[in-house]
């Protein structure tokens, strides 16, 4: 599915990222990686426990500062080094859509608000997009849930839910860290099978973290983390 | 509507979707609630006791009284150029000094003062004082029906006297008594008493019917004994007699209805002056001066003696020896001066120049200062006790946030990783203190309000609950809380200050209290945030 002609809209060039550890040596965690994401893509990383997938997409979202290295989101290159800026974030708002393994979804809102919350932090105009949302929970299979509150729903509707939230206000990259994490295998494989052709349909790039292999393989291109550098499989 | 999402989330936060209220928001609200109603209503309640000493005072003593700087033998010119002003309404002039009053082997000093009793409607209002210092005899076979004496009985050998001095002296105003009577029915006429003047002598006075309109009149001393028609009924016999006037009821008066009086003259006193003392020393001793107890009176302002006596000026300046003598006056203005202190202020420099520097207009503000002053600091004092009262809930309020934010520790480092700036996400704290301050203030106002409203029936179960039934009386002598004036906030400009200081108080000190929160929100690193279990 893939085309070398299609715009690049990710890539992280020599990023290394150590943590301090009180009492011992210096944890390094990445080290000079390179990552490249195509439009409509998607790419699988997997790797050990504590490897530091997580840390790489952090610093690929700009939540942490690397050590080392540059990011291009689309074309704006961005010093991954530097403190993370405002301005950053509401792109971050706009381009960027996050799943995590345990959903984090507002208690207090409805499914519904809290799918459209990624279209208050974008700044778009929640009208224009409540029709969408009811949709994108509909092809998630949680149509009817939408007035519920979150703690009334079942972990795989919680992360359908999720997974509806980044993918409303239309970002080119969706974040996924170990979706399918919390869920049983079934559950799990219905989710991931959700996930992608969303991805696929929506035209949206993505990057999956998983431990399993069978989900890896759907994606476009599968690497895997270890001693801190990305190895192409 | 890009910076809405903070406060959409901090509402949502407060009142969650299908969910009517939080239990912290509803607590943290009403506890704002409470703390701007008590201190809406110790202010407002501060101000209309204050209201009210103030139209006490003017009422006992006028708008400014004139003090002369040295003896002012033209004074009756000057009190017409006063009275001649456009913003003068009244004028009253007095003469006050010292008396030693003595009744068999009881003494009283009072305060005493003389004023001109043609002007008996002047700046004082006597006749209000009279019949507040008017205190009924109780009997069980008869009862008290003295008419409420008048300042009309005010003659150079009548004087009123406070409660104080009569208890102390033993002595009282005429009184009648209607005796109890077998044949009485509510639904028949009646007789009253109409006047009751000073000179009225100890007697018993009895009507009686003859026939439906025919009566016959006499007293037990007997010099009076004599029938009349209905219509004659209200002839009045003249000074020094009791008059009578008859009530119609349902029923008309028929022969054999009878009507008892008992009479008692009124007490009479001996009184000496510094200048008796004086011609003492001379040895001309002069007797003492009688003069008959007209009515008690009661000044309703507390700072006014005690122990006092109304006389005519007359009277005074027989007791002083002095001829054309005046103590100064007491001026009563048109009422737009009465709140505007400024304006007084300058209206009586203005007439001090006018009267070419030889009297002194002092203010009523500027006489009671002392007791104003006394009655701010109470209520800054108030406010001032109340303000870390308001503090301690802007803590709970910290608090309360504080824990939410950590709580919701991993949620805040979600907003950010889905594109909210740090900033953005601490506002959704502030907010919160923002919304608990307005909502908070706007149901303390509703309180307020309320109190304000229905301040007499709670004033009473508070004071009845305090102080007994008893005690009631006692406390209301000097708070009268059920003709205390409090204004709501439309109708007074002092009062919507109040209400808008303490709501932007609150709003103010629960937005600050969610500064703190905000912050360390803010200050979160959101992949720890995220990563926190
Ligand atoms: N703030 C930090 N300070 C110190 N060490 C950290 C910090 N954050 C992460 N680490 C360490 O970095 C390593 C990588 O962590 P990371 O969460 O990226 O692993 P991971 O690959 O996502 O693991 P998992 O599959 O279990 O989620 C871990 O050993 C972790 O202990
Ligand atoms: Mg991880």
């Amino acid at each position: 599915m893939s085309n070398q002609e299609q715009d690049t809209v990710l890539e992280a060039r020599g990023l290394s990222k150590s943590f301090s550890i009180v009492g011992a040596a210096d944890l390094k965690v990445l080290n000079e990686v390179n990552l490249t994401l195509k439009e409509s893509s998607s790419l699988s990383i997997r790797g050990d426990s504590g490897c530091g997938k997580t840390t790489l997409l952090n610093v690929i979202a700009r939540l942490e500062p690397a050590d080392k290295g540059t990011l291009f989101w689309g074309d704006r290159k961005i010093d991954a080094v530097s403190k993370p800026l405002a301005t950053e974030a509401s792109w971050r708002a706009k381009h960027i859509g996050v799943v995590y393994q345990s959903y984090y979804l507002i208690p207090e809102l409805t499914v519904l608000e809290n799918v459209l919350m990624s279209v208050r932090l974008s700044g778009l105009p929640i009208t224009e997009y409540e029709l969408r949302a009811r949709e994108l929970l509909e092809q998630m299979g949680v149509g009817n849930k939408s007035m519920q509150i979150p703690s009334k729903l079942s972990g795989g509707e919680r992360q359908r839910v999720a997974i509806a939230r980044a993918l409303v206000n239309r970002p080119q990259v969706i974040l996924a860290d170990e979706p399918t994490g919390n869920l049983d295998e079934r559950t799990g494989a219905e989710v991931m099978n959700l996930l992608l052709s969303s991805c696929t349909k929506e035209k949206t790039s993505l990057i999956l973290v998983t431990h399993n292999p069978s989900f890896a393989q759907a994606t476009d291109k599968t690497t895997s983390l270890k001693d801190g550098t990305l190895i192409y499989e | 509507m890009k910076s809405a999402w903070p406060l959409f989330l901090a509402w949502k936060q407060l009142f969650p979707s299908q969910r009517k209220v939080s239990f912290f928001s509803l607590l943290a609200i009403v506890g704002v609630a409470l703390g701007v109603n008590v201190m809406i209503v110790v202010v407002a309640f501060m101000q209309g006791f204050q209201q009210k000493f103030r139209s006490d005072i003017i009422d006992a003593q006028g708008h400014a009284r004139a003090v002369p700087l040295q003896r002012q033998l033209e004074w009756r010119e000057d009190s017409q150029k006063i009275a001649s002003q456009p913003e003068v309404e009244k004028v009253s002039a007095y003469m006050q000094g010292h008396l030693l009053l003595q009744n068999r082997d009881y003494h009283a000093v009072p305060f005493s003062m003389g004023i001109d009793p043609g002007q008996s409607d002047g700046v004082l209002p006597l006749n209000q004082f009279l019949k507040k210092g008017f205190i009924p005899v109780q009997g069980y076979d008869s009862k008290d029906v003295t008419p409420i004496p008048t300042t009309d009985s005010l003659e150079d050998d009548v004087v009123f006297i406070t409660q104080q001095v009569a208890n102390r002296l033993g002595v009282r105003a005429a009184t009648v008594l209607l005796l109890d009577d077998q044949n009485f029915s509510i639904n028949k006429g009646r007789l009253v008493v109409e006047r009751l003047d000073p000179y009225v002598e100890s007697d018993e006075w009895t009507i009686e019917f003859l026939s439906g309109d025919q009566y016959n009149l006499r007293n037990s001393l007997g010099s009076i004994d004599l029938n009349g028609s209905l219509e004659q009924i209200a002839s009045d016999l003249g000074w020094g007699y009791p008059k009578f006037k008859l009530v119609e009821g349902i029923t008309p008066l028929s022969k054999g209805d009878r009507f008892r009086f008992q009479t008692f003259r009124s007490s009479i006193l001996e009184i000496y002056s510094p200048t008796m003392i004086e011609q003492a020393k001379s040895d001309e001793m002069a007797p003492p001066r009688e003069v008959r107890v007209g009515g008690i009176f009661e000044v309703p302002w507390q700072g006014f003696h005690t122990d006092a006596l109304i006389g005519t000026s007359r009277f005074m300046a027989d007791m002083r020896g002095e001829e054309n003598a005046c103590d100064g006056f007491f001026i009563k203005f048109k009422t737009d001066y009465l709140h505007d202190e400024n304006k007084l202020g300058e209206l009586c420099a203005r007439l001090e120049g006018y009267l070419e520097g030889n009297w002194r207009i002092i203010p009523w503000f500027v006489e009671n200062a002392w007791f104003f002053d006394l009655l701010k600091f109470e209520e800054y004092l108030m406010v001032l006790i109340m303000i870390p009262i308001g503090l301690v809930a802007a803590f709970a309020i910290a608090i309360a946030l504080m824990t939410t934010v950590l709580r919701k520790t991993r949620e805040i480092g979600l907003l950010v990783a889905m594109g909210g700036t740090r900033f953005a996400v601490g506002m959704i704290f502030c907010m919160q203190g923002f919304i608990i301050g307005s909502l908070g203030a706007l149901l303390g106002c509703g309180l307020a309000l309320t109190f304000i409203r229905y301040r007499d029936v709670l004033m009473s179960f508070i004071v009845t609950r305090i102080a007994g039934e008893d005690g009631q009386a006692g406390v209301t002598q000097f708070y009268d809380f059920y003709s205390l004036e409090v204004p709501y906030p439309w109708e007074s400009e002092q009062s919507m200050m109040t209400f808008l200081t303490f709501i932007v108080f609150a709003v103010g000190v629960s937005t600050i209290a969610g500064l703190l929160p905000a912050w360390r929100a803010a200050r979160m690193n959101p992949a720890e945030a995220l990563r926190s279990e």
